[in-house]
C-alpha cells in the first residue's frame, strides 16, 4: 500500500507521538453563525492525540496565528489542524506559522469547513456534525504527517526568448541589461518582426523604423545576447530551471562577403513580396528593406529552385545552395514566448476583396503611404490621384455568426481587435492632413481609441471632415461596382447616425481594417503545454495578478501572443516578461512543493506501468536493479503513477494511501460497523 | 403537518438514515468548483464529505473500494474536464479507470447509480452543488448499501478478507 516508510524525525516532539493542536475559526462569525464552533471543539478535543481542540475570532490574523505558534511551543504539538475557511486562502499562511514556531510546515492539516459547510449548508445541527466529520478526518490524517522538505531546484541562469518581434527584441535586451545571458531565436532570417512594415507609429506619429533602428543595434550589439534566425523549434524537454530546447538553424544561404547585387538580379524566382503585403514581387534572394538586421540577404528556401544562377554570377563565392540545416541545443531556466500574431486574410469577396483591384487592406495602404514602400508614398489608383476613400473598420473583427462564415478551425473571431480603430484614423488624418480635399469616409459598427492619446485621433478626423457613417453590424454594408461609372466602386449601407437612411458612396478606394489573429500555435502547445484561450491566443494564469505567466512554472508570455496589441502594449508585456523572468533566474535555486511521488524498491516489480501514466517523462527504469526511478525535479505530484501502480510501489508524499485512508475512515466513522 | 415535515427534512436529532457520501475531488478544478458554490452561497445536502486529491489521476480505485467497505453508501469522483488538466493528462486515466471500476462495482453488487464520475471546472460552482443534491436523493431512494455484508450474503470474495481497514 506504499506505507510512510519516513520515519516522524522532529526532535522534542514526543518521538512521533501526536500531539495534536486544533484551531476552529468563527471567520468572525462567518463560520460560527451557522456552525457551532465550542461543540465542535468539545468534540473533537476527545480525540485520542488532540492535545488541544480551541476557537478563535479569526485565526489566519496575527493575534489567531500567534496563539497557534504560542500553543505549539507551551504544550509541545507536534501536528497542527486549522479548521477555516478553503486551503486555497490560508493553508500556506498556516504552514509559514508552523514554521516560525519551529515546526516542520508540513506536519499542517487543513479543514475548509467555511466553503464546504458553513457557507452551503442552511441547518445548523447539519453543519454541525458536517464540520465535526471533517475536523475528524483532518485530526486522523494529522496523526499519519511525517515532516516533509520542500524541492529545491537549481536555476540555470539563462533564458530563452522565442520570437524576434518587438516583444522578443525588448525582452531580450531587458533581460541583458540585468546581466542575464539571452539567446533569442527567429524562425525568419531577419529580426524586427511586423513593426518595420509600418511607415508612422501612433500615438507619436515617428516612423516605425527609426524607433526599431537603435533597438536593432542594440541587441545585435549586446555580447550577453546570442542570436539565431532562420531557427525552427524542434523539441523541448526540461522543467523550469533548467530547460533543454532544440533549434534547427536552417542555412541562410549568403555570407557576408557574397556579390548580392550580381546574385540578386540573376534569381529567376520572383514571388510576392510579404514585406509589402504582396503589392510587390521580390526575388527568392532578398532581403525585406534597406536597414534591416541581418543586413546580409537570405534565400527564401521555399521558393529558390536551386537552379544555381545566382552562384554562377556571383563566381561561385559566398552562396551556398548546399548547406544542410544544423541543430544546437540551448540550455535555460526560463522561457519567454514572443511569438507575436497574424493579420487577419480577408475571404475572397469580403467587402470585395480579391475581386476588386481598388479594394485594400490597411496593412497594404500603409506600406503606399510609406515614402521608402513601393510606391514611394503615393496613392494612384488607375494612376490617378485616389479623390475619395473609404475605410471598413471590424473585418475579421467582433464577428458574428449570423453574418460570417467560420474560418477553418470553425471559430469566429467574436473578440475587438483593438488597435484597428486607432490605425484607421491614424491613416484617416495622415490622408487628410496630406489633401484636405480628399473625400474620407469611414465605416464602422463602433469606434473604440481606448489607448492613451488614442481619442485625439478620432477629434482631428472629425476636425478633418472625416465623414463618420455608422452601419448596424447583422446588415454589414455592401461593396459593389458603381453601375454609374462615376467611381470604381460604390458602397451601400443604412447610417444609424442618420436614423437608417440609405447612403451610396461611390469611392475610390476601399480600405478593409483587417483584425489581428492568433498564430497556429500548435507547435507551442505540443512543445511547452501552453493553455489557449478562447480566441486561440496563449493563456495567462490569471489576467490581473499573474498577467504574464503561463501555468508552466517557468514559462513566459511577452506581448502579442497573448492577444491583439499595439507596439507600446507589446513593448510594456514585453518588459514585464523580462522582469519575470528575470526575478527568477537571478536566484541560485527556487523552492517547489514536496508532493512528488516515491518508490518503495523492495515493492517494484520494474513492470513499467508508471512509465505510461507520467505525463511529464519523470519515472524512468533502473535496468540494473530492475526499478522504476522518480526524477524528483520533473515530477509535478499529480499522483497518476501511484494510483497506477499495480505492486503498490509508489506513493505520493503528502497523499500516502495510509493518510488517505485514515482520513476516509474518519469521515464514515461509525458508519463502518454498521456496514459490517 | 408538522410530522410530515420533520419526516422529510433531514435532522441531526433524528435516527432516521442518511446516505453517507464520499467525494473525491482534485485540487485545481474540482476542489476550487466546490470552493466557488460555496462562495456564492449555494445550498446543498450535507451528506458528502470531500477527500482532496491533487489530481483526479491520483484516485486508486482501492481508495473508493475503502470508502465502500467502510459505510459509504455512494462514492463522486470530480476532476478537470478533458484539456483542462492542470497535470497535462491526469484525467486522461481518470477517463479510461472509472468506467471499468463501474462495472467491476456492478459485478460486485453496487448499483451504477451510487458511483458517479464528472468533470466540473473550477468554475461550475452550480454544477457540483447540483451534483452533489442529484447524486444524495438518487442513493436515497436506493437505501442504505452495507456492502461487506452484501458480499458475504451472495458468497463473493470466497473468503477475502474485508475488514475494516486498520491503520
Amino acid at each position: 500500500m506504499g506505507e510512510q516508510t519516513v520515519p516522524l524525525a522532529d526532535p522534542g516532539h514526543d518521538n512521533g507521538k501526536p500531539r495534536i493542536g486544533v484551531f476552529i475559526c468563527h471567520c468572525g462569525g462567518n463560520i460560527s453563525d451557522v456552525v457551532d464552533v465550542k461543540q465542535v471543539a468539545e468534540e473533537i478535543g476527545g480525540l485520542p492525540g488532540v492535545t488541544i481542540a480551541t476557537t478563535h475570532m479569526f485565526a489566519c490574523s496575527d493575534a489567531g496565528q500567534a496563539l497557534i505558534e504560542q500553543k505549539i511551543r507551551d504544550l509541545r504539538l507536534n501536528r497542527v489542524v486549522v479548521a477555516a475557511c478553503s486551503p486555497s486562502l490560508h493553508e500556506a499562511t498556516f504552514r509559514q506559522t508552523l514554521t516560525r514556531a519551529g515546526l516542520n510546515p508540513f506536519l499542517y492539516e487543513h479543514a475548509n469547513i467555511r466553503e464546504q459547510v458553513s457557507w452551503v449548508v442552511e441547518d445548523k445541527a447539519l453543519a454541525t456534525q458536517k464540520a465535526v466529520r471533517l475536523l475528524r478526518a483532518a485530526v486522523r490524517r494529522a496523526g499519519h504527517l511525517v515532516p516533509l522538505t520542500k524541492r529545491r531546484i537549481p536555476i540555470h541562469p539563462a533564458v530563452l526568448v522565442i520570437g524576434g518581434g518587438i516583444a522578443g527584441l525588448t525582452a531580450a535586451r531587458h533581460l541583458a541589461s540585468r546581466g542575464i545571458a539571452v539567446t533569442l531565436v527567429e524562425s525568419t532570417p531577419f529580426l524586427g518582426g511586423r513593426m518595420p512594415r509600418l511607415a508612422g507609429l501612433f500615438p507619436t506619429g515617428r516612423p516605425a523604423r527609426e524607433l526599431l533602428g537603435p533597438v536593432l543595434e542594440e541587441v545585435s550589439r549586446n555580447p550577453r545576447i546570442t542570436i539565431y534566425t532562420n531557427a525552427e523549434l524542434v523539441h523541448s524537454s526540461g522543467f523550469i530551471g533548467d530547460f533543454r530546447t532544440t533549434v534547427r538553424l536552417h542555412p541562410r544561404g549568403v555570407a557576408p562577403n557574397a556579390p548580392v547585387r550580381a546574385a540578386t538580379a540573376a534569381c529567376p524566382e520572383e514571388v510576392p513580396n510579404e514585406f509589402d503585403f504582396e503589392l510587390t514581387k521580390r526575388k527568392a534572394l532578398y532581403r525585406p528593406y534597406d536597414g534591416c538586421y541581418p543586413a546580409v540577404p537570405a534565400i527564401d528556401w521555399s521558393a529558390c529552385t536551386i537552379c544555381g544562377k545566382c552562384v554562377e554570377a556571383g563566381g561561385s563565392h559566398g552562396i551556398s545552395l548546399t548547406e544542410p540545416p544544423t541543430e544546437v541545443e540551448i540550455r535555460s531556466g526560463a522561457i519567454v514566448i514572443a511569438i507575436g500574431l497574424d493579420l487577419y486574410r480577408p475571404q475572397r469577396g469580403e467587402y470585395g476583396f480579391g475581386e476588386f483591384p481598388e479594394v485594400l487592406t490597411l496593412a497594404q495602404l500603409n506600406r503606399l503611404l510609406d515614402p521608402a514602400g513601393p510606391t514611394h508614398g503615393q496613392l494612384l489608383v488607375n494612376g490617378r490621384p485616389v479623390r475619395s476613400i473609404g475605410f471598413m473598420h471590424c473585418v475579421g473583427s467582433m464577428q458574428h455568426t449570423e453574418v460570417h462564415e467560420p474560418a477553418a478551425g470553425g471559430k469566429l473571431n467574436a473578440y475587438c481587435s483593438r488597435v484597428c480603430c486607432t490605425a484607421c484614423l491614424h491613416a484617416e488624418t495622415e490622408l487628410k492632413a496630406r489633401d484636405p480635399g480628399l473625400h474620407v469616409y469611414d465605416f464602422h459598427e463602433d469606434i473604440r481609441t481606448y489607448g492613451r492619446w488614442h481619442e485625439e485621433y478620432y477629434t482631428k478626423a472629425s476636425e478633418q471632415g472625416v465623414a463618420f457613417i455608422r452601419f448596424n453590424p447583422l446588415h454589414p454594408p455592401r461593396v459593389e461596382r458603381d453601375p454609374r461609372g462615376q467611381a470604381p466602386l460604390v458602397v451601400r449601407t443604412l447610417d444609424r447616425l442618420t436614423f437608417n437612411e440609405e447612403l451610396e458612396v461611390p469611392l475610390d478606394v476601399l480600405v478593409l481594417a483587417t483584425g489581428l489573429v492568433a498564430r497556429d500555435m500548435s507547435r507551442l502547445v505540443d512543445l511547452f503545454r501552453c493553455a489557449l484561450g478562447p480566441d486561440r491566443f496563449l493563456m495567462e494564469v490569471h489576467p490581473k495578478l499573474r498577467p504574464v505567466e503561463l501555468a508552466s512554472f517557468g514559462l513566459f508570455l511577452a506581448g502579442s501572443v497573448q492577444g491583439p496589441m499595439d507596439t507600446v502594449e507589446s513593448s510594456a508585456g514585453a518588459a514585464a516578461a523580462a522582469a519575470k523572468a528575470a526575478a527568477l533566474v537571478s536566484q541560485a535555486t527556487i523552492e517547489l512543493d514536496p508532493f512528488v511521488a516515491r518508490i518503495d524498491e523492495a515493492r517494484c516489480s520494474g513492470c513499467r506501468v508508471c512509465l505510461g501514466a507520467c505525463a511529464y517523462e519523470a519515472i524512468s527504469r533502473d535496468d540494473g536493479k530492475g526499478v522504476a526511478v522518480v526524477n524528483e525535479a520533473l515530477c509535478t505530484g499529480c499522483g497518476t503513477c501511484v494510483a497506477a501502480c499495480p505492486c503498490s510501489a509508489m506513493t505520493q508524499l503528502g497523499f500516502s494511501d495510509t493518510q488517505m485512508k485514515s482520513e476516509i475512515l474518519a469521515l464514515l466513522a461509525g458508519e463502518a460497523a454498521a456496514a459490517v | 403537518m408538522q410530522d410530515v415535515a420533520a419526516a422529510h427534512i433531514p435532522s441531526a436529532t433524528a435516527a432516521v438514515w442518511e446516505p453517507r457520501l464520499v467525494g473525491f475531488l482534485c485540487y485545481w478544478c474540482s476542489y476550487a468548483g466546490a470552493d466557488s458554490a460555496g462562495t456564492a452561497r449555494l445550498k446543498y445536502p450535507p451528506n458528502l464529505d470531500i477527500v482532496k486529491v491533487m489530481c483526479s489521476g491520483r484516485i486508486d480505485p482501492e481508495l473508493i473500494a475503502t470508502a465502500f467497505v467502510h459505510g459509504a453508501d455512494g462514492v463522486l469522483v470530480l476532476g478537470c474536464h478533458i484539456g483542462d488538466c492542470h497535470y497535462i493528462s491526469g484525467n486522461h486515466k481518470t477517463m479510461v479507470r472509472m468506467p471499468l471500476l463501474r462495472r467491476l462495482l456492478a459485478d460486485l453488487g453496487i448499483e451504477p447509480g451510487r458511483f458517479r464520475h464528472e468533470w466540473v471546472s473550477a468554475a461550475e460552482g452550480e454544477k457540483f452543488a447540483r451534483l452533489v443534491t442529484e447524486m444524495t436523493e438518487q442513493v436515497r431512494a436506493l437505501g442504505p448499501l452495507s456492502w461487506p455484508a452484501l458480499l458475504r450474503e451472495r458468497g463473493i470474495g470466497h473468503g477475502a478478507d474485508l475488514r475494516p481497514w486498520g491503520e
